[in-house]
């Protein structure tokens, strides 16, 4: 996937799972849209689902100490891949 | 120290009507909420009894996400009565917020449509191994799911108690609410209960012979309390929410007072868990008037429990005969009108005798055509009837053997 179709892919999600709609690339999620961690482990499912593999507790947890805006969530998605078991 | 409570906004959602007036007008025209059971696809056609006291009404639930995202249908239902009630209340995000506002809040066992969906990932055929478990689901289905939503909603601090007693989760909501308030640990408490459309609930009453289903194709002709044609109960969804406050802080703040909290009875069967006992019940009837300080002659109209199986019915009255004796209250099952609406029917058992105290009549039990011979020694009330209402009981008891009894007083 491009850049350009995770980005369509996340927005999408934002709309339809979590009602927020458009949110500026850099916006802070949690300051600017209530984004709070219940909502980070379920855009974690979401993204599982989208690429179709799970991800590891490691890379979940990198996720959660490091992500803020879009543009953060949309690098974390282009450098993922399925780790060996 | 020992304070006055009292009741100063109730709200409820019940299979007879969401708003005061649509539950009033059920009572008065003696109007019954329970309708065929709906088929859910699992369990409901295997189940006996065909018959629910179901929620009609078409209520507008219009809560932000934030509120919703760890809200299951148990939770909807515990969020708007008490949204209601502070509305009623015009309770200030302050006081909410004050730290001497608790809540107490119940249900049943959480969301059992909640719990159903996380059970079926165990039999999930789709072959994804990453979890379909919602992170939120557990924050949806726990026991205490809906105190904990109405303190985020609200910004309430105080204390919470979250009873999960079955059938007497909120009768003990209000009591313990009571006792917060009275003993100085609170000065004003959100209690009720709720539970949601579940047809779990009915199979294990199904199972142990319990439920009503003799009426399957006349659903408004059952439950029938204390006639002697009932067979079984009826189980039934709803919520109720009730604020306590200090007496002397509600006069100080003009509060509109619909009654005082003045007794509450709790105690345990202390044996099996499922048969009522009539030392049990005469006990916790009695201990209730002792904390209210009154005498049995005092209460005008009991609330019944009567939940119309065959011997649950039979000793509640042998237990009320035993402590009111020959002249006993005027005695209603309001269960004839709803069904069994398990962890909230305290709650709204209690807020509809409130709402009948209010407007000066009593109504009868629906479906009492034949009186049970062994159900005729106390004092059914004889037909829908002006009666000013000074002191009422809400008798309510639980599997497990709970009982409670809470008495309220007209001011």
């Amino acid at each position: 996937m491009t850049r350009d179709e995770i980005r369509d892919r996340v927005l999408t999600i934002f709309a339809e799972e979590f009602e927020i709609v458009d949110p500026g690339l850099d916006d802070d999620l949690r300051e600017a849209h209530g984004f709070d961690s219940i909502d980070a482990i379920e855009l974690l499912r979401e993204i599982e689902d989208m690429l179709g593999f799970e991800l590891s507790q490691e890379q979940k947890k990198r996720a959660m100490d490091n992500i803020r805006t879009l543009n953060q969530i949309l690098d974390y998605i282009a450098g993922l891949a399925p780790e060996p078991a | 120290m020992e304070r006055r409570v009292v009741i100063t906004a109730a709200s409820a959602i019940s299979p007879i009507g969401h708003t005061r007036d649509e539950i009033l007008h059920s009572l008065q025209n003696g109007i019954s909420g329970v309708q065929p059971l709906r088929d859910d696809g699992l369990l409901s056609d295997h189940i006996h009894s065909q018959v629910f006291g179901t929620v009609s009404a078409d209520i507008p639930f219009d809560f932000e996400r934030k509120y919703r995202k760890t809200m299951g249908p148990v939770a909807f239902y515990a969020c708007q009565v008490v949204k209601e009630v502070v509305e009623q209340a015009g309770l200030s995000p302050e006081q909410l917020g004050s730290g001497r506002l608790g809540v107490a809040f119940g249900s049943t066992h959480g969301s059992p449509t909640v719990q159903r969906g996380i059970y079926e990932t165990f039999f999930s055929k789709s072959g994804k191994r990453f979890a379909s478990i919602g992170a939120v689901d557990y924050l949806k289905s726990m026991v205490h799911t809906t105190a904990v939503n109405i303190t985020k909603m609200f910004g309430i601090t105080g204390r919470v108690i979250s009873s999960s007693t079955a059938c007497t989760t909120s009768s003990q909501s209000i009591g313990f609410g009571y006792e917060m308030i009275r003993y100085g640990m609170q000065d004003a408490m959100i209690c009720g209960g709720a539970d949601e459309y579940d047809t779990t609930t009915v199979a294990v009453f199904d199972n142990l012979l319990a439920c009503s289903t003799a009426f399957n194709d006349t659903p408004s002709k059952t439950p029938r309390p204390f006639d002697a044609d009932r067979d079984g109960l009826v189980v039934g969804e709803g919520a109720g929410a009730v604020l306590l406050e200090d007496y002397e802080s509600a006069r100080r703040r003009g509060a509109d007072i619909l009654g005082e909290v003045v007794g509450f009875g709790c105690n345990n069967n202390g044996g099996d868990l499922i048969f009522p006992n009539v030392d049990g019940i005469t006990a916790t009837l009695k201990i209730a008037l002792e904390d209210a300080r009154i005498d049995p002659g005092d209460v005008d109209f009991i609330s019944a429990h009567a939940t119309a199986t065959k011997m649950g019915d039979v000793i509640e009255s042998q237990a009320i005969r035993n402590v009111f004796g020959e002249t006993t209250p005027m005695v209603s099952g309001l269960k004839s009108y709803m069904g069994h609406t398990m962890g909230s029917c305290g709650a709204i058992e209690t807020i509809l005798s409130l709402y009948m105290m209010a407007e000066g009549f009593v109504a009868p039990t629906l479906n009492l055509d034949s009186i049970d011979p062994r159900c005729a020694m106390i004092r059914h009330t004889p037909g829908l009837a002006d009666y000013p209402l000074k002191v009422v009981g809400v008798q309510n008891f639980a599997f497990g053997g709970v009982n409670t009894c809470l008495l309220i007083r007209k001011m």
